[in-house]
């Protein structure tokens, strides 16, 4: 990432004012191959940074720039911004990552509208099987999917701004195997593969989960415990204490005080899945991986990687999601989708996996043509306790 | 051919995203490739690739780019780069399967042309290019030049 404002790349924008940057700390995996990750400890944000137009940019005509500046304000907290992207003319134009407990507000607003968009993210229950409940038993993780009713969890959770996938790679990416279909809530089902499992008796399930994540857990929790019978408890992991638990996770050194962890995660491109989210779920090198190394994940990941033909890639990607959700490797949730509210007067068209700036445009009735505009001040906040991406820790990464 | 409209007007965001730092970087550098709306590969600093053989990928690199410096962009500014990453064992935040093997090397074949050539096949070194920032000579020499964390840290680990 950049520390200082300067001429830098040769993209759209040039960081004039500011930078935003991370402290990071080395998660080691493997001394001997050496695999590692990065644990975001800290970020640095200037409380203005200022993005002025390339006008020389190579793809001008096609994309961008069509704005001029960019100023990304760090002054405020998402609460504040919300309230100010709705209500107010001049302060904010854009705020990304709205809770779906906020979509109501922002397309009820005065000034704003909500745009929504299919992201390239999942919401899934990560599976401790190196814990003492049985879960390196398939039945048992078979129960557990069978044991959720997903829409409902995404009406009453995320307010219906997520899709039920049948593991962890979307519809509309590369890698889908073709006639996969989610896991369904069957009580009965469900009952009679647990019921083979020696799931020890009073042993409850622990479900930890970040504050963002507390209402989707308790939910889980609820339809777990109705179905299956099973004392459910739910950890909601304190701020100061993530680090740690993050840290246990990825190192893979230490036993994990929980069965289920609610998870969000992201991936960089619709081109491979497996890449950046299977991969880091189970695979040898994954950040996320809780429990053994799984020999026949690795092998297929291991024939995907080499594939110089992207055909070829795509058949072992769908090859890898189907392996997954065969074998339940996860409690497979939900693909949130990425909320945005935006002035009134502002073009915005989001990207599934990132967030660009070249195509924004305003038009002539914009506060920024017009005239005026807030005077910008120096204070710095953050929070967040609501559903939504924002409440992601961003780790391994 | 119509000229492009000119940039017009200021918007003020609000990015709770824990990948900021990463959407500033997107948003003012660029790599060999991009990834557009839809979540899909399209080239950007280079125009085309090729695997020449199962270890050898050739990028064409697109002409006429210029960084926000006025220094013109070549194949050189991509080797320069690739060395740089290459001098660190986990340089991307994401983590060492981002890596390419450290047995790898770039050679430049003329100025818009440029060969990887990898210990083994890899599937996946298109998608890689994505962490694949390419920044100016500015930003890597000098003594007050910032590189991926050179100043600040004094190293680029985990900085890319």
């Amino acid at each position: 990432m950049i520390d200082e404002p300067g001429p830098w790349g040769t993209g759209p924008f040039t960081l004039v004012q500011g930078a935003s940057s991370i402290t990071t700390r080395n998660v080691v995996m493997s001394a001997d191959p050496y695999r590692a990750s990065w644990f975001i400890e800290s970020e640095q944000r200037d409380p203005q940074v200022v993005l002025e137009a390339n006008p020389d940019h190579w793809n001008r005509a096609a994309r961008g720039p069509r704005i001029e500046r960019a100023v990304f304000r760090n002054d405020v907290t998402p609460d504040e911004a919300l309230r100010l992207v709705c209500d107010t003319e001049g302060e904010v134009d854009i705020v990304t990552e709205v809770s779906p407990a906020d979509a109501q507000r922002v397309q009820d607003s005065a000034h704003a509208r909500l745009v929504v968009c299919d992201a390239n993210r999942v919401l899934v229950g990560i599976l401790n099987r190196n814990s003492d409940a049985p879960l390196d038993d398939l039945g048992v993780r078979r129960a557990l999917n069978m044991a959720i009713d997903r829409q409902a969890i995404i009406e009453q959770g995320l307010a219906g701004y997520a899709s039920v996938i049948p593991a962890l790679t979307p519809n509309w990416c590369s890698g889908f195997p073709a006639g996969a279909v989610p896991y369904e809530l069957d009580a009965a089902r469900a009952r009679e593969a647990f019921s083979r499992g020696s799931w020890p008796a009073r042993r409850p399930l622990r479900i930890a989960t970040p504050e963002p994540f507390a209402g989707i857990a308790h939910m889980v929790a609820a339809s777990i415990r109705s179905t299956l019978d099973l004392m459910v408890e739910v950890i909601v992991v304190p701020p100061d204490q993530a680090p740690g638990g993050a840290r246990a996770l990825v190192e893979k050194k230490l036993d994990l005080p929980w069965d289920v962890l609610i998870h969000a995660w992201f991936d960089l491109s619709s081109e491979a899945p497996p890449a950046a989210v299977h991969r880091e779920f189970f695979g040898l090198d994954g950040a996320f991986r809780a429990g053994p190394p799984d020999d026949a994940f690795d092998a297929l990941f291991d024939e995907m990687k080499v594939q110089l033909d992207g055909g070829a890639l795509v058949a072992v990607a769908e090859r890898i999601d189907a392996y997954v959700h065969d074998q339940a490797l996860a409690l497979f949730i939900c693909a949130p989708q990425a909320l945005y509210a935006v002035n009134e007067h502002v073009t915005f068209s989001p990207y599934k996996t990132t967030f660009e700036l070249a195509e924004v445009t305003v038009d002539d009735r914009h506060w920024s043509v017009t005239g005026g505009g807030a005077e910008l001040g120096a204070r710095t906040a953050r929070s967040q306790s609501k559903p939504g991406f924002a409440g992601a820790a961003g780790n391994a990464c | 051919m119509t000229a492009p409209p000119q940039a017009a007007g200021t918007v003020h965001v609000v990015d709770p995203s824990p990948l900021n730092w990463l959407f500033i970087t997107w948003n003012t550098m660029e790599e060999p490739i991009r990834i557009d709306e839809a979540g899909r590969v399209v080239y950007s600093l280079a125009e085309s690739s090729e695997w020449l053989d199962d270890r050898t990928l050739e990028l064409r690199l697109r002409r006429g780019v210029r960084f926000q410096d006025g220094e013109h962009f070549t194949a050189h500014n991509i080797k320069q780069n690739f060395d740089e990453m290459q001098r660190w064992a986990a340089p991307h935040p994401p983590g060492t399967w981002l890596n390419f093997p450290p047995q790898s090397t770039a050679e430049v074949v003329d100025d818009h042309v440029l060969r990887f050539h990898f210990p083994g096949p890899d599937g996946l070194a298109i998608g890689k290019f994505r962490g694949f920032h390419v920044a100016s000579s500015a930003f890597w020499n000098g003594k007050d030049a910032p590189g991926f964390g050179y100043k600040k840290f004094g190293s680029g680990e985990g900085h890319w």
